[in-house]
């Protein structure tokens, strides 16, 4: 309001010299015209009328400092309002993209994951069209979760956990002769909280290097624990050096770890482990008191 | 009979193109294999007229267990990635089949492979390589083993009449492939070809000396002397900015 008020009156530029000049100029005028009005009141006073003569120029200077004062600080002040303004203005725009971001991060799926399921689903409508339409429901339910809107919203990890079964039911399916995939869950992690959508790309990119990483039956685990205040939770896939050099890898997890930037303003959250033949990655999540 | 071969690490992917070919009486389904290395045996063993042959499977992929093959039978790609369907066609795929698709999709591809079946197949392997991304390792076969060779292990490639060798720090390895098609499949950034027969690993150079007149050698990490042709050094110059 203030800056819309001052925004004319403020000199920019190059006419700064305005600041000095027009509260010159402003208060000779305020000063002439006091000193006809004292004149015409003081009439006679000849020795009042001297003295005012006399400090004219005093009384000058005076009001010019006062008013080139009062400028400065409307100046100050209005300056100040416009960089709070322009504070706010970075701060909501900060906020937008980053919702935009943290949303386009949760809904990255994978395209390869989408085809080849509908390929086994178009695969089973024939021999066992019982088994499509279960995973058609499934496959509807996983896309539905990816796309859910509301990212501030915490789920128990037992939620959680039940859209990762869908998700695991669909990759049973594609991969059931070679895929094993085991929860070890402490019992009082599961109603701890954390973020939607977290540990699925963790999952997915555990199964993904485990199938494509080694060849014959991968066993993927994924365990949690509590410790003070933090929800553990760590996935293992069987790992092969020789072939660690695949397209692909460290996607999932630099998404991740952005996403857990974003949410927690922190980057110690995620942790890799290489040892011997197994790959394992640890997440910490901070519990809202 | 054409004697045909399925390549895919998912049963159900492999269980349709079963159910889609049985259309056709005359093709005859030897072997149903999960990964490129059970792939690589039945081909030896059956020697099939065609393969349907998925791309992402586990450890070596569908195009690095082509590139094993001396003479590779015709080959139909079925993948769900539409990213490597220039590749496929450089490798010289009969047809290309995006996951999923039709009877109607499925057929036109074997008509396909019927009509070219009568016309001698061109022996070329130009262009195998020609990967949309730069490759980061090597699959090469070692007797009846497969190596994979990380490609940052690898200090410099020579040319040897139709083979690569390639050196590295744990050996020397070949390959059937042409230098252009490696050159193409290198990242610039990191490999140069300093001669018409050498390919060196920007990183594993030691030292660069005057040789002859107009020529030079590089010295590389493992103490390999490479030999470097005029031509060669201007655009050794040139990758490393000197």
């Amino acid at each position: 309001m203030l800056e819309r008020i001052f925004g004319f009156y403020i000199p920019k530029g190059g006419n700064n010299w305005l600041l000095l000049v027009l509260p010159l100029l402003l208060s000779l005028a305020g000063i002439y015209s006091h000193r006809f009005i004292l004149q015409w009141v003081f009439d006679g006073e000849l020795a009042y009328i001297d003295f005012l003569k006399d400090h004219f120029f005093l009384r000058w200077a005076f009001l010019a400092l006062a008013e080139i004062f009062v400028a400065l600080i409307a100046i100050v002040v209005s300056k100040l309002e416009q960089q709070e303004e322009t504070r706010k203005r970075e701060m909501m725009m900060n906020e937008l993209s980053r919702e935009a971001e943290l949303t386009q991060l949760r809904q990255q799926l994978q395209p390869h994951f989408l085809f080849n399921s509908l390929n086994s689903i178009n695969a089973l409508v024939v021999s066992q069209p019982k088994k499509a339409r279960e995973m058609v429901l499934q496959l509807s339910e996983f896309l539905r979760g990816t796309i859910r809107k509301d990212h501030h919203q915490w789920l128990s990890l037992e939620e959680e956990l039940n859209y990762l079964k869908m998700y695991l039911e669909i990759e049973r399916v594609r991969f059931g002769h070679r895929l094993e995939v085991q929860f070890e869950l402490a019992e009082d992690t599961k109603s701890m909280l954390l973020p939607q959508l977290l540990i699925q790309p963790l999952l997915e990119n555990a199964i993904k290097h485990g199938l494509y990483g080694v060849t014959g039956e991968v066993k993927i685990t994924l365990q949690t624990r509590k410790e003070s205040n933090y929800l553990f939770l760590k996935i293992t896939n069987p790992f092969d050096p020789e072939a660690a050099s695949t397209q692909g890898t460290g996607f999932g997890l630099s998404s991740i770890e952005r996403r857990l930037f974003l949410l927690f303003g922190r980057k110690d959250l995620l942790e890799t482990k290489i040892e011997n033949q197994t790959f394992s990655v640890e997440l910490k999540i901070p519990q809202l008191k | 009979m054409i004697k045909t071969l399925i390549i895919d690490d998912e049963p159900l992917a492999a269980g349709i193109v079963q159910e889609f070919l049985a259309e056709f009486s005359q093709f005859q389904v030897l072997e149903v294999c999960q990964d490129g290395f059970q792939g690589l045996k039945a081909i030896q063993h059956h020697q099939p007229d065609l393969i349907f042959l998925d791309i992402q499977m586990p450890k070596i992929t569908g195009f690095e267990m082509l590139e094993l093959i001396d003479s590779p039978p015709a080959v139909i790609f079925t993948t769900a990635f539409d990213q490597y369907a220039v590749k496929a066609f450089d490798a010289m795929a009969i047809d290309y089949l995006l996951k999923p698709f039709s009877q109607e999709r499925f057929s036109k591809a074997i008509e396909k492979f019927l009509a070219q079946a009568n016309e001698p197949r061109v022996e070329e392997r130009e262009g195998l390589n020609q990967l949309a991304e730069k490759s980061n390792r090597l699959v090469v076969r070692v007797k009846n083993e497969i190596k994979i060779i990380p490609i940052h292990e690898v200090t410099y490639f020579e040319a040897e009449d139709d083979y690569i060798s390639i050196h590295t720090h744990g050996g020397k390895y070949l390959k059937k492939m042409t230098m252009k098609s490696l050159e193409d499949a290198m990242d610039p950034g990191k490999f140069a070809r300093v001669h018409r027969s050498f390919i060196v690993n920007l990183n594993q150079i030691t030292q660069i000396e005057p040789f002859e007149r107009d020529s030079y050698l590089l010295k590389m990490r493992d103490g390999a002397q490479v030999p470097v042709s005029k031509t060669g050094y201007s655009r050794l110059r040139q990758v490393l900015g000197i």
